[in-house]
């Protein structure tokens, strides 16, 4: 008798705990993002989870961050499973985050975007990326990143460069008069091949025009027939040949960014989260800051957002979470920690530095993008137009042999 | 329980199984799996992987741009990896069995490197490597030499490497030859010594035989580390600049798991697990021959 008491106990017991495991599971959210070298985004997304929590009780935000290649390979090996996250991180656009949309692993969020009224409440360039899709509305801007070309004051001074140039001729005028001083005109780390791609994008923004670059980039013109490509890779060498501080193929962006700070190259292609970089490593009014003068009217950077995911359980809560992460409220209280520009276009900007500010104005006077290369190609493709560009930049390739190149790894695909 | 071992013994099968599951579960299928996968076109997004025959072989062979030189370079580096490392292990070794003042302080310092973790040691010589604030770099402006870009220039990139990795493989051989020189009969080194041999004759023509079998696996070994050069090479340059200093091994990570391209990378594991089976599958008849006669 006691025997069977105690097994019916047991089984009781039992049977509520798997119940209250059940039900916390079901109240979970699982948020798969990489682990951003910014520490102070790690931190904000903690704690941002906590807030949510406190104000859901019985939700448990659970984040998994990796590596960014370790992300990417997670991603895939969920897509091909049943079970995968709740919210997940990647690029905004076609490029990387759109291969995972493409093979459905993200839900279209067009009701939710009604239902939160999010396009009001978000930034029109921020927010562009997620009508890139035929099928419905994917994903939820999570940062918004503008790169544009910051510049040493006192070594423009000494070259005797009075503005910013305002065109790509002005630009070639003033690494010129710089290099007639003895001051390499702008840094480049080789070995991220990334670094010295942007190069590459902005020249043929400038080459090419927008439509022609946009439509050599989603593989719809031919590289090897289209002129301004070669053209551009021809410019691409006119600056490493003239322009770039030397050596740079052994280095890194990193070992540039300590040369830049070091005042051995007046300039620098990087995104607005170099400025709390510069502020940690030197005085931020020695620098100031000007778009690569494309000449089209469109803004170089990326956004990266976060999706629901199809594998979720809960699609609705993770949409809530999202609601509640890009709220002015959340980004008003976290303005800088993961980015100088919030996603929100009602966050207000107060006791800005001149860069920041700066920045803002850059984010105000252009209503389009274009992304970095390496987010519009597939990753085979990037990785061939990574060489092709390390081998025209190091002097190994005529400019048009690159083109040729390039066009021929594609028409392998 | 004796019955239940006697039951054991006429079923050797049993003792076998966990070892055989395992090894067919983590080295034996993805052997199989990746052979599949070389014949697949597969992005790891796609539910279904399509077959293409041999078009990724086709690929590989004719219009990949990196892949011949990631194979040459696979070549070099082994051939390169057949001489350096033994020649200045077994020179290492010589010195070091001798009697000498601090020999065991020295034998560790020498086979500290093997023990570092392939990444670790890149970082290391990739700071040392630096143009403008490396060590190498510093001593030249010192000496009022020109600094060359070490690991961003194409034609010299793959040697700087390789200095780093002889820098951590020299301890490896060096103690295996180490190991071989205690097995030299003292009684034919004083022999020769009796009979007038100098110590090139005598390393010629007594210590080399004697070490002969060890000099056959330090090779084979030596051989088959360098067919799987990988963290050393992709903590330095990653493969760069412009693919100059990809490896098979390298490539096939960077087609597969960077690229997405799961069946260009899995041709290119196939090749390099082709090349390594001919070599290791005769080294391994050699030696359980060997154990047979001994």
């Amino acid at each position: 008798m006691m025997r069977s008491k105690f097994l019916c106990g047991a089984a009781l017991l039992g049977a509520a705990t798997i119940c209250a495991t059940a039900g916390v599971q079901a109240q979970e959210i699982n948020f798969w993002t990489i682990n951003f070298s910014n520490q102070a985004a790690n931190k904000a997304l903690e704690s941002i989870a906590q807030e949510f929590e406190a104000k859901h009780p019985g939700v448990d935000v659970v984040f998994t961050q990796r590596a960014v290649d370790e992300h990417k390979t997670a991603l895939r090996v969920a897509a091909g499973s049943d079970t995968g996250p709740d919210i997940y991180f990647s690029w905004a656009g076609l490029g990387l985050g759109g291969e995972y949309v493409q093979a459905g692993m993200s839900v279209p969020l067009d009701d939710y975007y009604k239902k939160y009224n999010w396009k009001d409440e978000l930034l029109p360039t921020a927010a562009a990326f997620a009508d890139d899709f035929a099928e419905g509305m994917h994903g939820v801007p999570f940062t918004f990143k503008g790169e544009a070309l910051y510049y040493n004051k006192t070594l423009f001074e000494k070259a005797g460069i009075t503005k910013e140039p305002e065109t790509y001729e002005e630009l070639l005028a003033a690494a010129g008069a710089l290099k007639e001083q003895g001051i390499p005109a702008i840094t480049f780390g080789g070995t991220v091949n990334w670094h010295v791609m942007r190069l590459m994008d902005v020249i043929l923004e400038t080459k090419c025009g927008a439509q022609t670059h946009d439509d050599l980039m989603a593989m719809k013109a031919s590289w090897s027939t289209t002129p301004c490509a070669a053209d551009a890779f021809a410019e691409l060498k006119t600056w490493s040949d003239n322009y770039f501080l030397k050596p740079f193929m052994g280095i890194s962006q990193q070992q540039s960014f300590s040369l830049f700070v070091a005042g051995r190259a007046a300039m620098m292609l990087e995104g607005n989260w170099l400025v709390q970089q510069l502020s940690e490593a030197s005085d931020l009014n020695n620098y100031g800051l000007f778009p690569f003068p494309t000449g089209t009217k469109r803004l170089y950077g990326f956004a990266e957002y976060n999706y629901v995911s199809s594998k979720s359980k809960n699609p609705d809560l993770a949409a809530e979470f999202l609601d509640y992460f890009i709220s002015t409220d959340v980004q008003q209280r976290y303005l800088g920690t993961m980015a100088t520009s919030s996603i929100n276009s009602k966050v207000k900007y107060e006791n800005q530095r001149p860069l920041e500010v700066e920045w803002n104005e850059i984010f105000g006077a252009y209503d389009q993008m274009f992304v970095n290369g390496d987010q519009a190609f597939p990753g085979n493709v990037t990785t061939e137009y990574f060489r092709v560009i390390n081998e025209v930049a190091s002097d190994n390739m005529e400019p048009k042999a690159a083109a040729d190149a390039l066009q021929s790894f594609i028409d392998n695909l | 329980m004796s019955a239940l071992f006697r039951k054991m013994e006429d079923r050797p099968w049993l003792f076998l199984a966990p070892a055989v599951i395992v090894y067919a579960v983590f080295a034996l299928w993805p052997m199989v799996d990746v052979t599949i996968v070389s014949f697949q076109k597969w992005n790891g997004l796609d539910a279904n992987r399509q077959f293409v025959g041999l078009a990724n072989y086709q690929y590989i062979f004719l219009q990949d741009p990196v892949f011949w030189t990631a194979f040459i370079n696979t070549v070099i580096w082994t051939f390169l990896s057949l001489i350096f490392p033994p020649a200045i292990g077994l020179a290492l070794a010589i010195g070091l069995n001798r009697e000498i003042a601090g020999r065991s302080a020295l034998r560790a310092v020498f086979y500290l490197p093997v023990i570092i973790a392939p990444i670790a040691v890149a970082t290391m010589w990739r700071w040392m490597y630096d143009p403008f604030f490396g060590l190498f770099a510093q001593t030249l402006t010192e000496w009022g030499l020109p600094v060359p870009d070490f690991l961003g220039q194409k034609d010299t990139a793959l040697y700087y490497v390789f200095v780093a990795y002889v820098w951590q493989q020299v301890g490896f051989s060096m103690v295996l030859f180490l190991a071989g020189l205690q097995s030299v009969d003292r009684s034919l080194v004083e022999a020769a010594q009796i009979d007038g041999a100098g110590r090139w004759k005598i390393f010629r023509h007594v210590t080399v035989p004697a070490i002969m079998p060890t000099i056959t696996i330090v090779l084979v070994l030596s051989l088959i580390h360098s067919l799987k050069a990988f963290d050393i090479v992709y903590g330095l340059t990653g493969g760069g600049p412009a693919q100059s200093t990809q490896m098979l091994a390298l490539w096939a990570f960077s087609q597969s798991m960077k690229a997405f391209d799961f069946g260009r990378g899995g041709a290119v594991s196939v090749v390099l697990l082709v090349i390594t089976v001919a070599i290791v599958i005769p080294y391994l008849r050699w030696s359980m021959s060997r154990e047979v006669h001994e």
